[in-house]
């Protein structure tokens, strides 16, 4: 994929030519909202082109053409997913309106205020007219959006508005006035714990990055992204790419690295695209490549991407991946951070780790360790699927509970389902039931009941998703993803869900429930990487949660089979789920 | 299409692929150094993977001889890394959402009906060559529409198995294919 610059952007060569920039992109992004404009907004993300919004925005720009003052405008998508295809829409003199589920044949009636029923909120804090302020709608009343602040708002297409809205400043601070000490001072005070899941601090992975003495160094970014159930990170790339660039530029003037690259998941096209668009007008404008803006810094950029692997968003099996190999972990020590791409220091982040940069440098350490709670500072992005009412991506501090996640901000379950248990840290950890709802979710309390935080992925599951074939499904993506370097992971996995398979039809013994667990012993204690370690927690959660299903089925010799039919004569909607296949 | 149709090859599938054509992506892919031409191989594969639904071993060589490795490394990577595909793609191309979110709104049933009415499983191809599916382990990102499929270029969403059907006979029906879009 060759993604060309704009190319009438100017090349920056000086400190005040940048900052002139800056001013003229600011004053061309007040220019778009002049009063006596209509300005029509349509979010353009993967989840909301598959509802058609590349059809509505055709009919916004159709609509537009022969009219001077509608100018039609493309963003990212801002985490609502069930609003989409969304529209917002700011006519003279009044805050935008924004619209959800518009069709392409319904744009004429909601740009010209004939479809207010559609309207679900407007911007600012007052209501206009009848419609509410959107922010105090459950879905956005709970949310602070620090990664997400700009989009849905920016069209991440152009760096221009993306510089009006603050981007690269923080990167112009650590070039001009900020030492690389005071920068990861920062970044260590605001206590920003990794995003991937492991929460190891990112401040202190910089700082050893610092102090590595070998040479070059490089700075790697995982937007691999290969869980089952998460989409964050590629909704920042698709919403706002710029602000994960300028995170890994400030990352590599701290670090003193020669070279960051970002490894995005093959399986993303529009992501991969908006962020190499980014990539080539940020080098166009001069802020990456050599002597940026006169500063005497030199910063170079690759952008790599994955082949739908899910064992690559480990570090190593990254690194091998990025070097043009299998992507196979190793053995550790030696971290990354002394050897890692080309056998040379590495610093690997998550992106959304690398996206809470910017504003960490303009408003400091204390501001960001200020919000979410004392041990898991800041916002987290988090995701919860499955059959509930409001669904989406939303960004909300460390150290809300898992209830006002699923019944505030999701808008509860859906008519006619029946509310089990959430499944928690994507394939990585164990379910929660409802008397777990009220935990605080952050780094380190869910842990404590077989719970996880992961990169922020909760899957609610109806009374209809048996635990036993909940536990197969989650166990054999494991045995699909092991990358069979490592016995234990590579022929432990398949013996568990041979096992499991052996309960669902009926034949199991209680003697299998033992085995269950001491085959997930050894793969844990045995398996090389943090797969294979984790590989089991899903079904020894299951297993733990949910003791009477797994119990009957092997006492009964009933599998699965009759469970569920005793089930589906009590539930009003319910999934057949009993057949082995992958 | 179905379980009675037994074909013994692929007909809509490109048995072959036009290494001109290959020669011509990978002049795209310039590098200065050993290193930068390792890093590339993944992405010159994805190009090319995704332009001929596949990539063969003939054209698994010429990646090779690009970029001064060995026609095994290469082919390494086409056995290990699941989106890539070392057989042709059949007339239409549909990739089955079977992420978490998919899974608990009952995707495992449109996985079974593939198996059990169409004959396949993923990455298989129906013995008539109309359709090639994909079980997507990772996520389609469209969990509030689950389960979905993509099959071509469109998406269709909330899908049980009858629609699904629907979806797939409708499809095969009006002809097109991947190509087409």
């Amino acid at each position: 994929m060759h993604v060309h610059g704009d190319s009438t952007l100017p090349r920056l060569t000086s400190r005040s030519a940048f900052e002139q920039f800056a001013a003229t992109a600011t004053d061309k992004w007040n220019a778009i909202w002049s009063p006596v404009n209509t300005v029509v907004t349509v979010g353009v993300g993967s989840s909301s082109i598959a509802k058609g919004a590349e059809r509505v925005l055709e009919a916004a720009a159709q609509y537009a053409l022969p009219k001077t003052n509608v100018t039609v405008r493309t963003t990212g998508v801002d985490g609502a997913d069930w609003m989409e295809v969304q529209v917002g829409v700011r006519r003279s003199g009044a805050p935008i309106v924004f619209y959800a589920n518009v069709q392409p044949e319904e744009i004429a009636d909601v740009i010209e205020g004939r479809l207010e029923s559609k309207a679900i909120g407007v911007d600012g804090d007052q209501p206009y007219g009848d419609i509410p302020p959107l922010k105090d709608h459950p879905f956005f009343k709970h949310q602070h959006r620090i990664v997400m602040k700009d989009i849905g708002i920016i069209d991440p297409e152009s760096i221009e508005e993306a510089i009006a809205r603050g981007a690269y400043s923080a990167y112009f601070k650590v070039l001009f006035e900020m030492s690389a000490e005071d920068a990861i001072a920062e970044m260590t005070a605001a206590n920003l714990r990794g995003r991937g899941g492991a929460g190891f601090p990112a401040g202190i992975k910089w700082e050893s990055g610092r102090k590595a003495r070998n040479s070059p160094k490089y700075i790697v970014c995982n937007s691999h992204e290969g869980e089952p159930n998460v989409y964050k990170d590629r909704r920042i790339h698709e919403g706002d790419p710029h602000r994960i660039l300028e995170g890994l530029l400030i990352a590599c003037v701290v670090v003193g690295a020669e070279r960051a690259y970002n490894y995005i998941g093959g399986e993303y096209p529009l992501a991969i695209r908006r962020f190499r668009k980014a990539v080539a007008d940020a080098t166009r404008l001069g802020l990456v490549g050599k002597n940026v803006l006169g500063s005497g810094k030199n910063v170079a950029f690759r952008v790599r991407t994955g082949g739908g692997a899910y064992i690559c968003g480990e570090g190593s099996a990254l690194m091998y991946s990025v070097m043009g190999v299998r992507g196979q972990p190793r053995t550790k020590p030696p971290r990354s951070v002394e050897e890692g791409l080309w056998k040379r220091p590495t610093v690997a982040n998550n992106t959304e780790t690398v996206a809470n940069v910017r504003e960490i440098v303009l408003n400091g350490g204390a501001w960001f360790a200020s919000i979410g709670t004392e041990k898991s500072a800041g916002t987290k992005m988090m995701t919860v699927q499955g059959p509930l009412k409001t669904m989406g991506l939303v960004e909300v501090p460390m150290g809300v509970t898992l209830r006002t996640l699923i019944e505030e901000i999701w808008g509860g379950m859906r008519d006619g389902h029946i509310f089990k248990g959430v499944q928690t840290g994507g394939v990585s950890a164990g379910p929660l039931k409802d008397e777990h709802l009220d935990l605080p979710v952050d780094f380190d309390s869910l842990t404590d009941v077989g719970g996880m935080l992961g990169s922020g992925g909760f899957v609610v599951f109806d009374d209809s998703v048996s635990s036993i074939d909940f536990a197969r499904y989650l166990t054999a993506f494991n045995r699909y993803e092991s990358c069979s370097k490592c016995v234990p992971c590579q022929r432990g996995n398949p013996a568990l869900v041979e096992i499991i398979d052996r309960i669902r039809l009926g034949r199991g013994t209680k003697a299998d429930l033992a085995l269950l667990r001491r085959t997930s012993k050894h793969i844990i204690e045995l398996s090389l990487c943090g797969l294979g370690q984790v590989a089991p927690m899903p079904l020894l959660g299951m297993m733990d949660q949910y003791p009477d299903e797994w119990e009957s089925a092997v006492s009964n010799n009933t599998g699965t089979t009759l469970w569920l039919s005793e089930r589906k004569t009590s539930a009003a909607a319910s999934v057949d789920t009993t057949t082995a296949a992958d | 299409l179905g379980v009675s149709q037994v074909a013994e090859t692929s007909q809509a599938g490109e048995a072959e692929i036009d290494l001109e054509v290959v020669r011509e992506m990978l002049s795209h892919f310039t590098y200065s150094d050993f290193q930068e031409a390792q890093e590339l191989i993944l992405s010159a594969l994805q190009e090319i993977n995704e332009h001929f639904g596949w990539v063969s071993l003939e054209a698994a060589k010429v990646v090779a001889d690009h970029f001064g490795t060995t026609d095994n490394r290469v082919y390494g990577l086409l056995t290990f890394y699941a989106d890539f595909r070392t057989e042709p793609r059949g007339k239409h191309f549909m990739l089955l959402c079977h992420g978490m979110s998919c899974y608990v709104m009952g995707s495992q049933n449109l996985v079974d009906e593939l198996e059990q009415r169409y004959g396949i499983t993923d990455g298989g191809t129906t013995a008539d060559g109309e359709l090639t599916v994909q079980v997507v382990n990772g996520c389609l990102g469209v969990c509030d529409k689950a389960p979905i499929v993509k099959l071509d270029a469109d998406y269709h969403h909330d899908l049980t198995v009858e629609t699904f059907n629907d979806v797939l006979q409708r499809a095969i029906a009006s002809g097109g294919g991947w190509r087409h879009h």
